[in-house]
């Protein structure tokens, strides 16, 4: 993407101010690396939105507020009471990209591979979108559609909220990948609530093999109210071929990738119970 | 393409400097333009890690980074590690291990390198591998880049207990 201008508000309103005037002609820039991916004939002004106090990581009430500017390593590296974000953080790109990509980055356009989407879905998040004033939106709201149609006035995001584990609450997810820093294939995630063994509540979620991250609400059905054992997990696993269009891709036939996100969210409902019963930290 | 003057002012390698630069200019080619050509033109994509450079610290790639988000920060590239006549720690021991072969990955495999050693305190794989884990050797000589990097690791850390026992013992 070209870049005829370069700016950097050392406020949020500013910031806002600045985009809104811009309207098309502006980009919000954090890490930045996307940008250079993003095809576009008409230049735009970047609006460095990495000086804004939105860095940081705080446990909040029931909450982890992660600024929106946050890298990806900053959120790998913490550590907080049956913190689950680092898993994955872990497994995006590279160390380098992993070093300026932030949080904010990857989910206010949401490219179809995306992990990030996939994860606050299952862990039902909270997305923080300034306009003024802030307001708070559910994971399940903020992904219906493409995010960035929130963005065009010129509002921006500005925290990821991650509820804090309850204990009998657990987290897994898997990104398969074909090699380590290669964009995912599928990704999936699960959130479990355990009692006395059987499954409470459940939310899974899928992304990448599929043409937008989404719940897999068959699956999540499948779930509830039985108990949390490995045959329980094929059988709702099985359920995720009716829950989403699978698409193939990169030689991989639709089933192929169906398949391999069966075998995802089998193996990420496990660690999920595992993480519910008590893991090893 | 505009013709606005624009800079940008970061410290490089210990000074600070002001650059004229382009809203859309790439700070590797900012850094190669000013001298600065350790720092390897490779993939041009963030794939290949040949142009890591450290950024507060941190190692990333120049390639994907435009000059202008540099303002106001410190960037370190290989020439602050090291010289063909002074070569750190890292760099002699690849010597020693025969590891470079074309050579070109080497200045970003220092750089992540330089990255960890700075940051971290113990070098468990898992660690050295999610630092190096951006920077590809397309001779593929990694094993001997494992063997420099070990070497320069284990000497760092049998190192590190002593200087601070010294430190404590001073203080008595």
């Amino acid at each position: 993407m070209k870049l005829s201008e370069f700016i950097r508000p050392a406020t949020l309103a500013e910031a806002r101010k600045a985009l809104r005037a811009l309207g098309p002609k502006g980009m919000p820039l954090a890490g930045g690396t996307a940008l250079h991916f993003m095809q576009g004939k008409t230049p735009v002004t970047a609006v460095d939105v990495t000086r804004l106090g939105l860095s940081y990581i705080r446990q909040k009430g029931n909450y982890f507020v992660i600024g929106a500017a946050t890298p990806l390593s900053d959120i790998q590296r913490y550590r907080g009471p049956r913190w689950a974000m680092h898993e994955i953080c872990r497994r995006i790109s590279t160390h380098q990209i992993r070093n300026v990509s932030t949080i904010g980055g990857n989910i206010a356009r949401v490219f179809p591979w995306a992990d990030l989407p996939v994860v606050l879905l299952a862990m039902d998040a909270r997305l923080v979108i300034y306009s003024g004033k802030e307001k708070e939106m559910t994971a399940d709201e903020y992904f219906s559609a493409q995010p960035a149609r929130l963005f065009r006035g010129g509002d921006l995001l500005t925290a990821v909220k991650i509820p804090v584990l309850k204990a009998h609450h657990g987290f897994g997810s898997v990104k398969v990948t074909r090699n380590a820093a290669a964009f995912s294939l599928a990704t999936v995630a699960a959130l479990l609530e355990l009692k006395d063994g059987v499954i409470k509540a459940a939310r899974v979620a899928a992304g990448s093999a599929i043409p937008f991250p989404q719940r897999l609400k068959p699956v999540e059905a499948a779930l509830v109210g039985k108990e949390a054992v490995t045959a329980v997990f094929k059988e709702a696993a099985a359920a995720a071929g009716a829950a989403a269009k699978w698409v193939g891709g990169e030689g991989m036939s639709a089933d192929y990738i169906r398949q391999l996100a069966e075998v995802s969210i089998l193996d990420a409902l496990e660690r999920a119970a595992e993480f519910a019963r008590g893991r090893a930290e | 393409m505009t013709t606005t003057t624009h800079t940008v002012t970061f410290t490089i390698n210990g000074e600070k400097k002001t650059f004229a630069t382009r809203p859309d200019e790439k700070l590797l080619t900012l850094l190669r333009r000013e001298g600065y050509r350790g720092t390897k033109y490779g993939c041009g994509q963030g794939t290949c890690g040949a142009c890591t450079v450290l950024l507060d610290g941190r190692a990333t790639y120049a390639c994907l980074l435009y000059a202008m988000q540099a303002e106001g920060r410190k960037v370190r590239t290989i020439e602050s590690v090291g010289t063909f006549d002074k070569p750190g720690e890292f760099q002699k021991e690849l010597v020693a291990a025969g590891a470079v072969q074309c050579g070109y990955c080497i200045p970003g495999m220092v750089m992540s390198a330089t990255a960890l050693m700075e940051t971290e305190e113990v070098f468990e794989d898992e660690i050295v591998k999610e630092y190096m884990d951006g920077n590809l050797c397309r001779c593929t000589g990694y094993e001997k880049i494992w063997v420099a990097l070990r070497k320069t690791l284990d000497k760092q850390a049998s190192a590190k207990p002593a200087a601070k026992k010294t430190a404590k013992g001073a203080k008595k």
